[in-house]
């Protein structure tokens, strides 16, 4: 295991607080903002934490959730310009 | 420690401090446009550091290579949301993203009518 990227990993996940915050009492546009910037931080951990533990097949979650996050982003702008 | 390990972790440390800077700016600016400025940075120089950090460490293995397949759909993926986003706030404030133009009836209003 590298304490490195588990260093970077936990201060990644300690960053997502202030955007939670934000997430959770700003209006819906911040809300929206908010969720796109966890949702790439989430990315970059679980990347981390695949290297961290060295386990090769852990690296497909951040490529799988970066593609998705592009489909599901766009479906929560849409909702947010249409109907929210 | 060797050498790359060192160089690994001083790149951890600036993806690192660029995700901590952009959480920061993303709670103190005042409206969503301003905070979206901070989403960039974290989706495409954070990421870029973070696989070049395994390169350092891996070489050119399979880890490396996932990685930077994860920095390129993040990439890909960042600008348009960023623009989408800025498109959508734009519609909900003034009923049109171009200026000038007549607010567009969202769907419930006009099953209203």
């Amino acid at each position: 295991m590298t304490m490195g990227f588990v260093a970077a990993a936990i201060a990644m996940l300690v960053a997502t607080i202030p955007a939670g915050i934000v997430l959770c009492r700003g209006d819906t546009g911040s809300a929206v903002v908010a969720y796109e910037f966890i949702s790439t931080v989430v990315v970059l951990v679980l990347a981390l934490l695949a290297q961290a533990f060295q386990r090769s097949s852990l690296f497909e979650l951040p490529v799988l959730l970066a593609l998705l996050m592009f489909g599901s982003g766009l479906v929560y702008i849409r909702a947010m310009e249409r109907w929210l | 420690m060797i050498i790359k390990d060192i160089f690994s972790d001083i790149l951890l440390g600036l993806a690192v401090l660029i995700v901590i800077g952009c959480a920061i700016g993303i709670l103190m600016m005042p409206d969503a446009y301003a905070k979206l400025h901070f989403v960039t940075p974290a989706a495409l120089i954070a990421p870029l550091l973070v696989a070049l950090a395994i390169m350092v460490q891996m070489g050119v293995y399979e880890n490396t290579g996932q990685s930077f397949l994860a920095l390129f759909f993040l990439a890909i993926a960042g600008p348009y949301l960023s623009h989408a986003t800025m498109r959508a706030i734009r519609v909900r404030e003034k009923g049109d993203w171009r200026p000038g133009r007549a607010p567009a009836k969202r769907p419930a209003e006009e099953k209203e009518q």
